[in-house]
């Protein structure tokens, strides 16, 4: 019998680790591939998701349910990649590297667009910081200006100027 | 090409984000402009693009042992009886000066303790700011349930303590005040050494 998502969410609350181990195999996928686009860092992103998940076990008990797990943890996984990723741009003004095809192609997966799709995420890896955020919570992930504003802590206005540059800049990538 | 001075208003065209009017106004232009219907392509294509990526990429690596290596610390079953343990006794606290203010004003002053009494209290008072301080930068790491529960717990005790300060007051040399006013100002110190430690390796 299939176990019921409230169910494993109400056991995990009670501090059950093997109902939150099905939890972190059912969305793990969805939340390194946010960690990874947001980042376009390899390590990083494993280390996020590790972060996230371990975040989402202390703050379990603040879920209440009003929204689905899904967007409470992937609310919660933007908070602390924006939380690590200032503390690391604090730490090292570090370059990205974003020469890493590897991690954003997925072997085996389709064939008919594969090749825009791989190069579309090696342009959004090669975009700057703060134009990729913003392009991978609104273009990608969904999320409006007023939630990124909140989620990132930047004001509306710099939201949509960073997402029209990032655009400007991916058209560009995309069309050599 | 796109008119330069269009960007912005082309993009909210594509997402749908402009009011009736303006919607219009850039329908007009598109309607003349070559280059601003081919960026309004190209943007749609992006948009499109973006939204057709996959929802999700498994990391090459095993993740899960670390994180349950990292969860693994929390003890949540001997918190649960720590916690029950020191509210029963934060209880039997309020309970016990409830009894002693039923009692006759006490008459076996013991002042033999005096100068180590104003050292008791001294050393309570250092160690509860040290930890109130420390659990103060941590305290957003502990779970909220536990954030209510720690505050419950240290409203008990401090209604406790005021009791026993005011009682003490009226009868500066009561032995038994200064026990249980110790008791309660232990317990205190344990409760926030314990959030703390909860907090710090959590
Ligand atoms: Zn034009």
């Amino acid at each position: 019998m299939q176990a019921d998502p409230s169910d494993l969410i109400q056991r995990a609350q009670q501090g059950d680790q093997a109902a939150f181990e099905a939890l972190y195999r059912a969305h793990v996928g969805r939340v390194y591939a946010l960690c990874l686009r947001l980042t376009a860092d390899v390590v990083r992103a494993e280390d996020l998701t590790q972060d996230a998940f371990v975040r989402a076990w202390e703050r379990l008990a603040s879920f209440r349910g009003e929204s689905a797990f899904s967007s409470w943890l992937y609310r919660l996984t933007v908070n602390v990649v924006f939380l690590g990723e200032r503390a690391s741009r604090r730490r090292a003004r570090r370059v990205f590297t974003t020469d890493d095809p590897a991690a954003l192609e997925r072997p085996g997966e389709g064939s008919g667009t594969a090749g825009g799709r791989v190069d579309l995420e090696r342009a959004v890896a090669a975009l700057p910081p703060g134009a990729r955020e913003v392009f991978v919570l609104h273009d990608v992930e969904g999320y409006r200006h007023h939630e990124i504003a909140e989620l990132t802590g930047i004001a509306v206005g710099t939201s949509k100027a960073q997402l029209f540059r990032a655009r400007r800049l991916l058209r560009e990538a995309l069309s050599k | 090409m796109m008119c330069s001075d269009r960007e912005a208003q082309l993009n909210e065209y594509v997402d749908g984000t402009l009011a009736t009017g303006a919607r219009a106004l850039v329908e007009t232009h598109l309607a003349q402009c070559a280059g601003c219907r081919e960026a309004v392509a190209e943007l749609r294509a992006l948009v499109d693009g973006a939204r057709g990526l996959p929802r999700t990429i498994e990391p090459a690596s095993e993740l899960w042992a670390g994180i349950a290596g990292r969860i693994g610390k929390r003890e949540t079953g001997k918190g649960k009886r720590w916690w029950g343990g020191a509210l029963a006794a934060a209880a039997t606290l309020v309970i016990g000066f409830a009894i002693y203010r039923l009692l006759p004003s006490s008459t076996a002053h013991d002042r033999r303790e005096g100068r180590g009494w104003v050292a008791v209290q001294a050393d309570y008072a250092r160690a509860a700011d040290e930890l109130t301080a420390a659990l103060a930068t941590e305290r957003h790491r502990l779970r909220p349930e536990t954030v209510a529960l720690l505050e419950h717990n240290l409203g008990v005790i401090d209604a406790a303590m005021r009791e026993s300060r005011d009682a003490l007051a009226r009868d500066p040399g009561n032995v038994e005040l200064r026990g249980l006013f110790a008791a309660a100002a232990r317990q205190r110190v344990e409760l926030l050494r314990w959030a703390t430690r909860v907090a710090t390796s959590s």
